[in-house]
């Protein structure tokens, strides 16, 4: 009689969770390639830590407060790790609906990862998608503000180099006539007076030889 | 190729810069008045190139701002709109492609689909122009300092990119790529691209070295000048290609163990077999275990299971603005510390752009600055702000969704053919027209040197033959392939497509190159019409 109900127990189990069974989930997990050498070995013990994972994360669903580790129920483990899991309701008859299972998975998904020491692409729930974080994006994209940066000594520079280059032309153009630019290739042409260059013959720096008579004088005045 | 082409055409032209004193369209017109076309011709080169070449500064510029994030923004793929998987473009492509084809171009389909100028890259290029501005705003007495510094940091960076590249992982497979291919050495294209590759890296033809030239003294000793500046060249072009070429293996190594680990993973989570059972050592045999027993399961497998080669990664050669904007940033945000290495490589890219463009500025400026037309009304900063405006307007065009199909376009055709061409009459007009001994006893009369038997037999043969060797090739190639194409990019699929050019397009080809080539021999024949009737009206008047 027992044996009959056992058997009985085990067959409606077997019913409710198999691959591709209706709101079943598949889930797979990669240990090593999470942890390296520090990867622990998938027993029962595990497994009764997921379902009492899975069991909490439904708890936290409006009306399903009561679900408990024993409705939770794994088939199909391999060695990859992967299996099967379905979520009962308290009479062990039908399975909770897969919209609600999936929304209380994604909301726990942290704490669920973070009890096996994995992370979303270790620890996989097929077809429930993980909500991704968005990159953090400030208020002013950077690269505008050291594009305003360089902008700003950039045009301040220009500024600075066109006066500078206007001012030494107005000196040059009230300064002696003749003189040429700087960096021009020819050779300064210097005016040239009698073989004597005239530049010398400016009054800055010399003495006025009185022996000499000025302009006016040379005419006699009448 | 060094030897035979690169050495004596330098020295051919800073020659010709140092004799004459004046820019290319001065210089040419001394030597006869019919071929002032030539110089004509180089500007309109270096002016076409110019508009083009800051193009490659805006992009280096924008790469530049964005590498103070972390994480580096080509680094991660964006999320969709609901946040649950990664946007799908950049899924299909990596996330280094996404960045360059969807955030820096914004690239359309097809060169028919302009779209409009996007602000971004339209700030950047305004930011490029007004640093070209400053730095040939005064003429050689400001670009002779800014070279210093543009000329010495590149170097740095290389040295340290030399040492972080060779301690990388897997940049000996890249190193591999040295050893020369000897039946490669047998293919005349080899040979051909070698040609080009000195040809353009030297900068012949453009006017900028004549113009430089002419500002030295005229007992400057070029030829020397000639043999230092083309085997630094080359030895820095090697120099860079070791880099180049660690961090080429680095990527490929990085990309085949990714490709060995999906293919992992595939057949794990297939025939669920223990996590880490698969490894790269048992791939091949436990494929043909499975493949053997379970047959069925195996085939649903086998088409997603790609067959992952470092010599195929390797050889996926790449060069121009892919090389520098795709490959290097995905080598780049493999390495620790990626923002440093990032902007250390981003400001040396900025500033070889700055000098190219520096160089190109001065090729432009010092014919109009040396014409007394234009500068008896316009001051020097004038004229090169002028430049510079009318450069960023026509600049804008690359800005615009389209704008890297037109950049590939100007890239491909504005100097091949013209520039090949201007050398070659440059070279027969010093020979032939100017004359050789009369060139030579100026030499001698202004360095003191005598010109050796092998600079004389390379100006007046090999270098001419060479070059209409090569003219003859290009030409050939561009009627046998028939219609032009152009890489595309396919947004859907996630990888580039050949496409044809549409018809103006090819007809905006057939301007860039005529507008250069045909200076040539129109100005050759107004001069010769201008002559023929001043000389009738002097004998009517007579």
């Amino acid at each position: 009689m027992l044996w009959a109900l056992f058997f009985l127990v085990t067959t409606i189990h077997a019913e409710l969770c198999h691959p591709d069974a209706e709101n079943a989930f598949k889930v797979r997990l990669s240990i090593r390639a999470a942890l390296g050498d520090k990867a622990y070995v998938w027993d029962t013990d595990q497994e009764y830590l997921f379902r009492a994972m899975v069991a909490f994360s439904m708890r936290k669903v409006p009306n399903r407060e009561a679900t408990e580790i024993s409705h939770v129920l794994l088939c199909n483990i391999t060695q990859r790790v992967s299996f099967w899991f379905v979520v009962t309701d308290p009479s062990n008859n039908y399975t909770l609906p897969a919209a609600e299972v999936q929304s209380a998975i994604r909301k726990n998904r942290n704490r669920i990862n973070s009890a096996f020491f994995l992370d979303d692409h270790t620890l996989e729930f097929l077809k429930i998608p993980s909500t991704l974080a968005p990159p953090m994006e400030p208020s002013v994209p950077v690269w505008i503000i050291v594009f305003g940066v360089i902008f700003c000594i950039v045009t301040v520079a220009i500024a600075l180099l066109v006066l500078s280059g206007i001012r030494q032309r107005r000196r040059n153009n009230k300064g002696p006539p003749g003189v040429e630019d700087a960096e021009d290739k020819c050779e300064n042409i210097i005016t040239i007076e009698n073989g004597i260059p005239c530049d010398p013959l400016d009054m800055k720096g010399g003495h006025i030889n009185d022996g000499f008579l000025t302009e006016d004088e040379r005419l006699t005045p009448l | 190729m060094l030897i035979v082409e690169g050495m004596p055409l330098l020295y051919l032209e800073l020659a010709v810069g140092q004799r004459m004193r004046q820019g290319s369209i001065g210089a040419w017109r001394t030597i006869s008045p019919y071929l002032s076309g030539v110089g004509i011709a180089s500007l309109v080169v270096s002016f076409l190139a110019s508009v083009y070449f800051n193009v490659i500064n805006t992009w280096a510029l924008w790469y530049l701002f964005h590498s103070f994030q972390d994480p580096l923004p080509w680094s991660v793929c964006p999320l969709n709109s609901n946040h649950t998987g990664y946007d799908e473009e950049c899924e299909k492509a990596s996330s280094t492609q996404y960045f360059w084809y969807r955030k820096t171009l914004n690239i359309s389909p097809s060169i028919q689909e302009n779209g409009g100028v996007q602000w971004e890259p339209a700030l950047c290029l305004t930011l490029a122009w007004l640093m070209v501005y400053l730095c040939i705003l005064r003429g050689t007495e400001s670009t002779g300092k800014v070279v210093y510094f543009t000329t010495s940091l590149p170097y740095f960076v290389l040295i340290i990119y030399l040492v972080r590249g060779l301690t990388l992982h897997g940049a000996t497979n890249g190193l591999g790529m040295f050893t020369p291919k000897i039946e490669q050495l047998a293919n005349p294209k080899a040979w051909i691209n070698a040609a080009t590759q000195i040809f353009f890296s030297l900068g012949l033809g453009c006017g900028g070295l004549i113009a430089f030239a002419s500002y030295n003294e005229p007992s400057n000793d070029c030829q020397k000048h000639a043999l230092i500046v083309s085997v630094i060249n080359s030895t820095t072009a090697i120099f860079s290609s070791i880099v180049t070429f660690s961090i080429y293996g680095f990527k490929a190594t990085f990309n085949y163990e990714n490709c060995l680990n999906k293919v992992i993973l595939l057949l794990t989570n297939s025939f669920d077999l223990e996590d880490g059972f698969l490894t790269v050592s048992n791939l091949e045999e436990v494929k043909n275990y499975l493949a053997s027993t379970y047959p069925n399961k195996y085939s649903e497998v086998f088409p997603h299971i790609r067959n992952c080669s470092l010599e195929s990664e390797l050889d996926t050669a790449v060069q121009g603005t892919g090389l520098a904007f795709i490959v290097y940033t995905e080598a780049i945000k493999n390495m620790e510390v990626s923002q440093l290495w990032s902007v250390l490589y981003f400001f040396m890219l900025l500033t070889l752009g700055m000098g190219s463009m520096v160089g190109t500025g001065t090729a432009i400026l010092t014919p109009l600055t040396d014409s007394k037309i234009i500068s008896s009304y316009l001051p020097k900063e004038a004229i090169s702000g002028l430049v510079c405006l009318l450069n960023c307007a026509i600049g804008m065009v690359f800005t615009m969704e389209a704008g890297n199909y037109w950049f590939d376009l100007f890239n491909d055709y504005t100097a091949t053919l013209s520039l090949l061409l201007i050398v070659l009459v440059e070279t027969i007009a010093v020979c032939y027209v100017y004359g050789l001994k009369r060139f030579e006893s100026d030499l001698r009369a202004m360095t003191g040197r005598t010109l050796s038997w092998y600079w004389k037999v390379m100006w007046a043969f090999v270098s001419p033959l060479l070059i209409v060797g090569l003219f003859i090739f290009y030409l050939s190639d561009y009627i046998l392939t028939g219609t032009l194409q152009y890489q595309a990019w396919d947004a859907t699929q996630g990888h580039v497509v050949t496409k044809d050019y549409p018809t103006y397009a090819l007809a905006v080809i057939g301007l860039l190159v005529a507008s250069s080539t045909m200076c040539i021999p129109l100005v050759a024949l107004g001069t010769f019409v201008t002559r023929h009737f001043k000389i009738r009206e002097q004998f009517s008047a007579a």
